[in-house]
């Protein structure tokens, strides 16, 4: 008997402002898989991740979205977050007033609300961001400190991938999350996701560039054009976009239909 | 009609004072008060073609008929105090009822070498720094000073506790006002904290002319904060205004949390080199409420620092203006001198008029300044949503971060934490799922 997927994408058209997008997204993850999505800027990768994480501006048209059988298109970013979807975002937002910590553990208590946990003890909860912190090489300092108000490239990108230790979801998506990112950087966040990688979760990479599928090593590749999966093969299909470019895969690819 | 009315009604004030001071006519203190009088019967009352007052018509104020008083009217027994603030940190006390020192509803440091604390007298008739020429609230303030109180510092004293200036205005015999002064004198190298609040105590409507000088002498360092958090009937028109030495620091924080009507004028004078001034800012308002705060910075001498943050959350029908002043005079190179002011609109009903103006006559200097007024930021909210903040959760957290960022600039810890929590208290009563 096999299990439901993890996640499971069926014939999804979505887009924004009645401009469609998305053209029928097809995807099946399994639980302990790594899925990247590549493709050329405008192919519809940032409205894949949009789509997922319940941005209200993006419309589904059709075709379904669930996580462990449950429908995700009905729920809100919220709900989709308490039930295990993560989003790594490409530009994660400063926010004034708010301090890493405070919203961190807003978070953490929210997720264990959901799932019928106690809150954790306050000394417990310090303990656990020490540790998640230490993964991602962060400073304490950043605890106190206006959530990414101020944060480099690099700091933001390794505060999301502290998050999503804290928060322990069942999907991460990870949006172009090497963008910006020195080669230290992308090392430490790469061994950061690798680390919280088990067999009851999975990853979505989405990227535009193979640099980042050095680290963290897909199972699976998809090539997103026009806003359709074109292609879709093992790893080594990354190395061989970044050695030949995208053109080829649009010369292959069905045209606007 | 109101308008000259008021001021007739301080002159009549006067008279009576004038009569009862008999020899003391030309002492130092009732001079400076004929001088105020004959400034205010000069100026008259602003109308919103002053341009100070440009937002904010006093007309409907002033049209409460406010009766001055001097001193109680009746007792204030300690537990009408003791309901006004209720705070868990100790302080030294100093109340002002209709603006006369009351000794025994106050708790004064028993150290008089450190800290010396008295009325105003011939002897100490004002600080001179508020103008009784620029400033109309100040130069009724003046005309009527009586009682007040004075608090010196002394030289390289450091004092721990908080000096809590507790003013209230009595309402009991009918709509007053009450002319409550404060004079802080930092000799070199004090340092202190000082926070001033203001209630109305009765069931008719109280206005607060008040005026607070600080004068930071070389090397010294205040943290000034005053909260106006009064009841419904409550009016306040208050000018601080403080001269900063060589090496001296002043911080000035001014939260707007509650009464009908606040006017809030801060003026700092940074007059000698390096010299630094912070102002902070923080408004929360809702049903009609109205906070008209103007700030002055006047960097008057080379390599002084200013920086000014202020915010503020308008609910409901409420009002707020920001008028924000900066001068960078010709002597004054190297200056640096920042300024922000930002608000959120929480209704359609609800207006805010912000404007900087930046005055610079030296060369080289850094001077910036920054105005938003909008709505709380989408992508924030979604940020919090996408990591299972429920969205009124999200809205109320940024909305709360929002003002209280301001308070993060507050050092003592009591203070700042009885500030977040009357924002939060305040943010806690309203809906966020409009």
């Amino acid at each position: 008997m096999t299990t439901a997927p993890l996640l499971q994408i069926t014939d999804l058209h979505a887009g924004i402002e009645d401009k469609e997008i998305l053209k029928g997204i097809s995807l099946t993850v399994r639980a302990g898989e790594v899925h990247a999505i590549m493709g050329p800027n405008g192919s519809g990768k940032s409205t894949m991740a949009s789509v997922l994480a319940g941005r209200e501006e993006y419309q589904v048209i059709s075709g379904s979205v669930s996580l462990n059988g449950k429908d995700v298109l009905e729920m809100s970013p919220e709900d989709r977050a308490r039930e295990g979807v993560f989003m790594a975002f490409q530009y994660p937002v400063e926010i004034p007033g708010v301090s890493t910590a405070n919203f961190v553990k807003t978070a953490v208590q929210e997720m264990r609300k959901h799932r019928g946990l106690p809150p954790l003890e306050p000394a417990a909860f310090l303990a656990l961001m020490r540790e998640k912190m230490k993964l991602v090489e962060m400073d304490q300092q950043f605890l106190s400190r206006s959530l990414n108000e101020g944060f480099s490239g690099g700091e933001k990108k390794r505060n999301e991938i502290f998050q999503m230790a804290m928060l322990e979801p069942a999907l991460a998506v990870l949006d172009e999350t090497d963008s910006g990112l020195d080669i230290d950087a992308l090392r430490i966040v790469a061994e950061g996701v690798n680390a919280l990688r088990t067999k009851d979760n999975a990853v979505v990479v989405i990227t535009h560039y193979q640099r980042l599928l050095n680290y963290i090593v897909p199972d699976v590749v998809h090539v997103l054009w026009n806003g359709r999966i074109v292609r879709s093969g093992g790893k080594e299909l990354a190395v061989e976009l970044e050695e030949r470019g995208y053109d080829w895969i649009k010369n292959e690819s069905p045209a606007e239909v | 009609m109101a308008m000259e009315h008021f001021t007739t009604v301080i002159e009549g004030a006067f008279a009576i004072l004038n009569e009862r001071v008999n020899g003391a006519s030309n002492g130092a203190l009732h001079t400076a008060r004929k001088n105020a009088l004959a400034n205010l019967l000069t100026t008259g009352m602003p109308t919103p073609r002053h341009e100070e007052w440009k937002y904010t018509n006093l007309a409907p104020i002033l049209a409460n008929d406010f009766l001055p008083a001097i001193g109680p009217s009746l007792p204030v027994t300690s537990s009408i105090l003791e309901g006004l603030t209720r705070w868990d940190f100790d302080t030294w006390r100093i109340v002002l009822v209709n603006g006369v020192m009351q000794r025994d509803l106050s708790s004064l440091p028993p150290d008089a070498t450190r800290i010396a604390i008295e009325e105003f007298s011939d002897d100490v008739p004002g600080g001179h720094i508020a103008s009784t020429e620029a400033y109309p609230f100040v130069a009724v303030n003046a005309s009527l000073l009586s009682g007040g109180v004075v608090i010196r510092i002394r030289a390289n004293s450091i004092i721990d506790t908080p000096i809590h200036v507790c003013s209230i205005v009595q309402t009991d015999v009918g709509n007053t006002i009450s002319m409550p002064r404060i004079f802080v004198q930092l000799e070199h190298h004090a340092v202190c904290t000082v926070i001033e609040t203001h209630h109305t105590v009765g069931r008719s409507k109280g206005l607060s002319a008040s005026v607070t000088e600080i004068d930071c002498a070389e090397g010294s360092s205040v943290a000034y904060t005053k909260i106006l958090d009064d009841g419904t009937n409550g009016h306040h028109i208050g000018t601080t205004a403080v001269n900063i030495a060589r090496s001296a620091k002043a911080v000035a924080t001014t939260a707007c949390l509650d009464g009908a009507f606040v006017r809030n004028d801060v003026i700092m004078r940074l007059n000698e080199p390096s010299a630094e001034a912070y102002l902070y800012g923080v408004s929360v308002l809702n049903d009609a409420q109205v906070a008209d705060n103007h700030t002055v910075v006047d960097h008057a001498a080379p390599h002084c620092h200013s920086e000014e943050l202020y915010k503020g959350l308008y609910d409901g029908r409420s009002v707020g203006v920001f008028n924000g002043k900066i001068f960078v005079r010709e002597d004054a190179q190297k200056t640096t001198a920042y300024q922000s002011n930002h608000s959120l609109l929480l209704s359609d009903n609800a207006v805010v008029n912000a404007k900087p103006q930046l005055e610079i006559w030296a060369d080289d200097v850094k001077c910036s300044h920054g105005a938003t007024t909008g709505q709380l930021n989408e992508e924030a909210v979604f940020y919090l949503q996408s990591r299972g903040i429920g969205k009124d959760e999200a809205r109320g957290l940024l909305t709360y971060a929002f003002a209280a960022d301001v308070a993060e600039h507050i050092e003592h810890a009591g203070v700042r934490e009885l500030i977040e929590r009357r924002i939060a208290e305040k943010l806690n009563a309203r809906q966020f799922d409009r």
